[in-house]
C-alpha cells in the first residue's frame, strides 16, 4: 500500500499539501488543471523534492527523505527520458547498471524488455531515429528492467496522437496487470481513464481533492471538478 | 511568362550583393597585390628557416593554448555547473565575461604587470631572495596572455552548454543512481563534447593570427605568429616579397580554419527542458566540493590579479589626462564611430541579402576577416594603393574598414536572425501592402532591429577601440590611438603611465561592450 501522509511542498510560489493512499497494484489516474499541483506531487514521491513535513510510507517501509534512487518508485517523463547519444537498448540498460558494464545475461534481459514493449528490432536506433511513441517505449522498458513496484507517470503520452496514446496506456495496463505495479499515471484528458483505471485521483490547488472510482469523480457534482471537465 | 517587374520578395535586391561586393572587392584586390608584389619571389622561399620557424611557432603556441583554454575552461564550466550558490558566483561570471572584451593590448599590460621584470611575482620571489629574471617574454607570455583571453570564453560556453542539459536528465541520473563519474559519462561529456569542435577551432584560429599579445610578449624574431612577421616585413625591412609569400600562407590557413569554425558553429541551442535551476545528480559528492573548490579558486588566483593591476592606473588616471592623450582619444574615437557605422551598415545590407539570396555565400563572406586577417590583407591593399595615395592619407580609411571586417562576424550573427523573423512574420504582409523599403524599415524591421543594431554598432565600437593590429603600421606622427599609446609606453617601460592609460582604455571598451554583451546574455538565457 501507498500511503502518502499529510506531505507539505514548499516552493516560493507554490504549496502542496498531498494525503491519500492507494492499494497495492492499483492503477490510478492523476488529473486535475495544469498548475493544480500534480507534477509536484510526482517530484515529491520521487525525490526530486522534499517535503517540509509528513511522511510517505510504501508497503511499510518510510522513504519520505531517501534518495531518488533508494526509493520503490521509477518515473516516466513526459520528454527527456533517453540520453540522447546512447542507443534504444543502452538507455534501457542504464536501468541495470548506470555505468553500462553489463553481463551478457543482463543485456539479455534488456533485450526482453525491448522485445516485450514492442521494439525487440530496434536496439541499437538512437533516439533521434524513434518516433516519440517508440521514445516511451524505450523509457517503459526501462522502468520494467528497474523492477520497482511504484510506477509514476507524468503525462507520458500527452505529446501523441489520440489512438497511439490509447495504445501506449492499454500497453502500461497490460504491464501492470502482468507484473503487479502500483501505478500512478497523470493523463491530460480524463477519458482516456475509462476502462483502464482502478481509482482516479483529482488535484487541483495544491492538494487531492477527489480519490475515488474514475466513473464516480468524472460524474462528480463539485465546482471543481464540473469546470475542470467544462460541464 | 511572368513580368520581370513583379516581385514575390521585398526590394533593394542590390542592397545585399552591393555589401558582398564592398567586402569581397578589397579581398580580391589584396589577393592580387600579393600576387603581384610576390612576381618573381619563389615559393622555395618556403623553406627557409626563419619562414619555416614562424610557421611551426604560430601553430605550436595556438595549439598549446587552445589545448590549456580548453581543458581548464571545461573543468572551470564544470565547477561552477555544480555550484550554483557559492557566495560571489555572480561576480565571477562578470568577470569572465569582462575578461572576454578586454582588449589584447590591455591584457599585455596586465600580464606584464603581475609576471613581468618588475611584476608583483618576481617582487614577491625578491623578497625571499630569488632573481625572477624576465622569463615571460616568449611562449611562457603568450600561453599566458592567450589563456588569460580564451579560457573564460570557452568557461562560458561549456557551462552554457552544461546548463542546458534538460533537467530530466539529471533527475532520471539521480533516480538511477549514477555516481560522479557516470554522470560526467552520460551527461557532461556529451554537451562538452558538441561544443568543442567549434570553440577549438575558434580559440586556434584567434591565437594563430594573433598579433598585439605576440608583438608584445614574444620576445624575438623566431618567436612571431604570421601576422606579426608580415608586419616586421612590411615595416621594419620594406621586404614585399616576404610579406606576400606569408601573407599567402597566413590567409590558405585562415581560410581553412575559418572554414572550419563556420562550418562547425551551431545554431544558437534550442531551449529544451525546464528553464529552472537544475539540481544536478552529482552536487552531494565530497571529492567534487573539493575538486570545484580547487578549481575555483585558481581560476581567481590566475584571473584576478592581472584585472586588479588595471587598479594601478587610479591614482595616475587624471594626471595622464594630457593633450597627447586627448589628441589619441578623439582620434580612436573618430576611426570607432566610422568603423561602427560601416559594421553596421554592412551587416545590415548582407542579411538582407542571405533573406532571398544564397545564404551561406552571405554568411561566409561575412567571416572573410577571419580567414584574411588584417596584416595579410592590408599587406596586399597597401603595395596596390601605394602609388595611388600616401600612407598618410591611405591610414586612416584602411584602418576602419579593416576594424569593420573584424566586427563584421559578430555583427552580422547578431542582425541576421532578427531580420529573418521580422521577414518571415511580415513579409508577405508588407508585400501585399505595398509598402516601400523606407517604411518597411521603419515599421516591420526597426521595431525587432533596434536593440541588435544598436549592439552591433556598440560591439564594432569597442572593438576598433580597443583594436592594436593596423594601427601598428600605419600611426605614428598625428595618428595615434590610445591602444598604440599604450603599446609605446609598455614599450618605454613607463608602467605608471601605462597603467592609466590602460584603466581609461578598459573603461571605454566596457562602456560600450558590456551593454550588448548584457543583451546577448539575456537573449540566450
Amino acid at each position: 500500500m501507498l500511503r502518502v501522509d499529510k506531505i507539505e511542498v514548499n516552493y516560493p510560489d507554490f504549496v502542496g499539501h498531498y494525503d491519500f493512499t492507494l492499494a497495492r497494484g492499483t492503477m490510478a489516474a492523476l488529473v486535475g488543471p495544469s498548475g493544480g499541483g500534480k507534477t509536484t506531487l510526482f517530484h515529491a514521491l520521487a525525490g526530486f523534492e522534499l517535503p517540509t513535513s509528513g511522511t510517505m510510507v510504501f508497503d511499510g517501509i518510510d522513504f519520505t527523505y531517501a534518495a531518488p534512487a533508494e526509493r520503490p518508485s521509477a518515473m516516466l517523463f513526459q520528454d527527456h527520458n533517453l540520453l540522447p547519444h546512447l542507443t534504444a537498448r543502452q538507455n534501457v540498460a542504464l536501468g541495470i547498471e548506470p555505468n553500462l558494464r553489463l553481463s551478457p545475461e543482463q543485456w539479455a534481459i534488456a533485450d526482453e524488455a525491448l522485445h516485450r514493449v514492442g521494439l525487440g528490432a530496434f536496439g541499437e536506433r538512437l533516439p533521434q531515429a524513434l518516433s516519440g511513441g517508440q521514445r516511451q517505449r524505450v523509457a517503459i522498458a526501462r522502468a520494467l528492467v528497474r523492477a520497482k513496484p511504484l510506477l509514476l507517470l507524468d503525462e507520458p503520452f500527452g505529446a501523441l496522437d489520440p489512438g497511439l496514446r490509447k495504445e501506449m496506456i492499454a500497453l502500461v495496463a497490460s504491464l501492470q496487470r502482468e507484473r503487479g505495479f502500483t501505478v500512478i499515471m497523470s493523463l491530460h484528458t480524463p477519458h482516456d481513464a475509462i476502462g483502464v483505471a482502478d481509482r482516479m485521483v483529482f488535484v487541483a490547488d495544491g492538494s487531492v481533492q477527489m480519490n475515488d472510482a474514475p466513473e464516480r469523480v468524472l460524474a462528480s457534482d463539485a465546482p471543481m471538478i464540473r469546470q475542470f471537465l467544462g460541464r | 511568362m511572368r513580368p520581370s517587374s513583379v516581385s514575390t520578395s521585398n526590394g533593394q535586391k542590390w542592397l545585399g550583393p552591393l555589401a558582398a561586393a564592398a567586402i569581397a572587392l578589397p579581398a580580391i584586390v589584396a589577393l592580387g597585390g600579393l600576387a603581384m608584389a610576390g612576381e618573381g619571389f619563389d615559393w622555395s622561399a618556403l623553406a627557409h628557416p626563419h619562414i619555416r620557424r614562424v610557421i611551426i611557432f604560430s601553430g605550436l603556441q595556438a595549439f598549446v593554448s587552445t589545448v590549456l583554454s580548453l581543458i581548464v575552461g571545461a573543468a572551470l564550466a564544470l565547477a561552477l555547473a555544480r555550484r550554483r550558490d557559492f557566495l560571489g558566483r555572480h561576480l565571477f561570471l562578470a568577470l569572465l565575461a569582462t575578461t572576454t572584451v578586454l582588449p589584447s593590448i590591455v591584457v599585455v599590460f596586465a600580464i606584464v604587470a603581475i609576471y613581468g621584470r618588475s611584476g608583483v611575482v618576481n617582487e614577491a620571489l625578491a623578497a625571499i631572495g630569488i632573481e625572477g629574471g624576465s622569463w615571460l617574454y616568449g611562449l611562457p607570455g603568450i600561453l599566458i596572455a592567450h589563456v588569460f583571453l580564451n579560457m573564460p570564453f570557452a568557461a562560458r560556453v561549456y557551462l552554457h552548454a552544461l546548463d542546458h542539459t534538460p533537467a530530466e536528465h539529471h533527475r532520471l541520473a539521480a533516480e538511477l543512481g549514477m555516481r560522479p563519474a557516470a554522470v560526467f559519462r552520460h551527461l557532461d561529456w556529451p554537451r562538452l563534447k558538441g561544443e568543442t569542435p567549434g570553440l577549438a577551432a575558434l580559440i586556434f584560429l584567434l591565437c594563430f593570427i594573433s598579433f598585439a599579445i605576440v608583438l608584445a610578449l614574444g620576445g624575438g624574431p623566431d618567436r612571431a605568429t604570421l601576422e606579426v612577421a608580415i608586419y616586421d616585413a612590411l615595416r621594419g625591412e620594406g621586404d614585399f616579397a616576404r610579406a606576400a609569400l606569408l601573407a599567402f600562407v597566413q590567409i590558405i590557413i585562415g581560410l581553412v580554419l575559418t572554414l572550419i569554425v563556420v562550418t562547425q558553429q551551431r545554431r544558437p541551442d534550442e531551449d529544451h527542458g525546464l528553464q529552472q535551476t537544475i539540481a544536478r545528480a552529482d552536487q552531494g559528492s565530497l571529492t567534487l566540493r573539493r575538486f570545484d573548490a580547487c578549481i575555483i579558486a585558481l581560476a581567481i588566483l590566475f584571473l584576478v590579479p592581472p584585472l586588479a593591476s588595471l587598479l594601478d592606473g587610479v591614482p595616475v588616471l587624471f594626471t595622464v589626462l594630457s593633450a597627447d592623450m586627448a589628441q589619441a582619444l578623439t582620434t580612436s574615437l573618430i576611426l570607432a564611430a566610422c568603423s561602427a557605422v560601416l559594421t553596421t551598415a554592412l551587416a545590415y545590407a548582407m542579411a538582407r541579402g542571405a533573406l532571398h539570396g544564397p545564404r551561406a555565400l552571405y554568411g561566409g563572406i561575412a567571416y572573410l576577416a577571419l580567414a584574411m586577417p588584417p596584416f595579410a590583407m592590408v599587406a596586399g591593399l597597401y603595395f596596390v594603393l601605394r602609388p595611388l595615395a600616401d600612407m598618410m592619407t591611405l591610414g586612416p580609411p584602411l584602418i576602419v574598414f579593416i576594424n569593420a571586417l573584424m566586427a563584421l562576424p559578430f555583427a552580422y550573427r547578431l542582425i541576421e536572425a532578427p531580420l529573418a523573423i521580422a521577414e518571415e512574420r511580415h513579409g508577405k504582409l508588407a508585400l501585399s501592402l505595398g509598402m516601400k523599403a523606407a517604411s518597411r524599415f521603419r515599421l516591420i524591421e526597426w521595431p525587432l532591429l533596434a536593440r541588435p543594431l544598436k549592439n552591433a554598432a556598440a560591439l564594432a565600437a569597442a572593438l576598433s577601440l580597443g583594436d592594436f593590429g593596423v594601427i601598428a603600421f600605419f600611426g605614428g606622427g598625428d595618428l595615434i590611438t590610445l591602444p598604440l599609446m599604450l603599446y609605446q609606453q609598455l614599450g618605454a617601460y613607463r608602467m605608471e603611465e601605462a597603467a592609466g592609460t590602460a584603466l581609461f582604455l578598459a573603461i571605454l571598451v566596457f562602456f560600450f561592450a558590456l551593454g550588448a554583451l548584457k543583451d546577448r546574455d539575456d537573449a540566450a538565457r
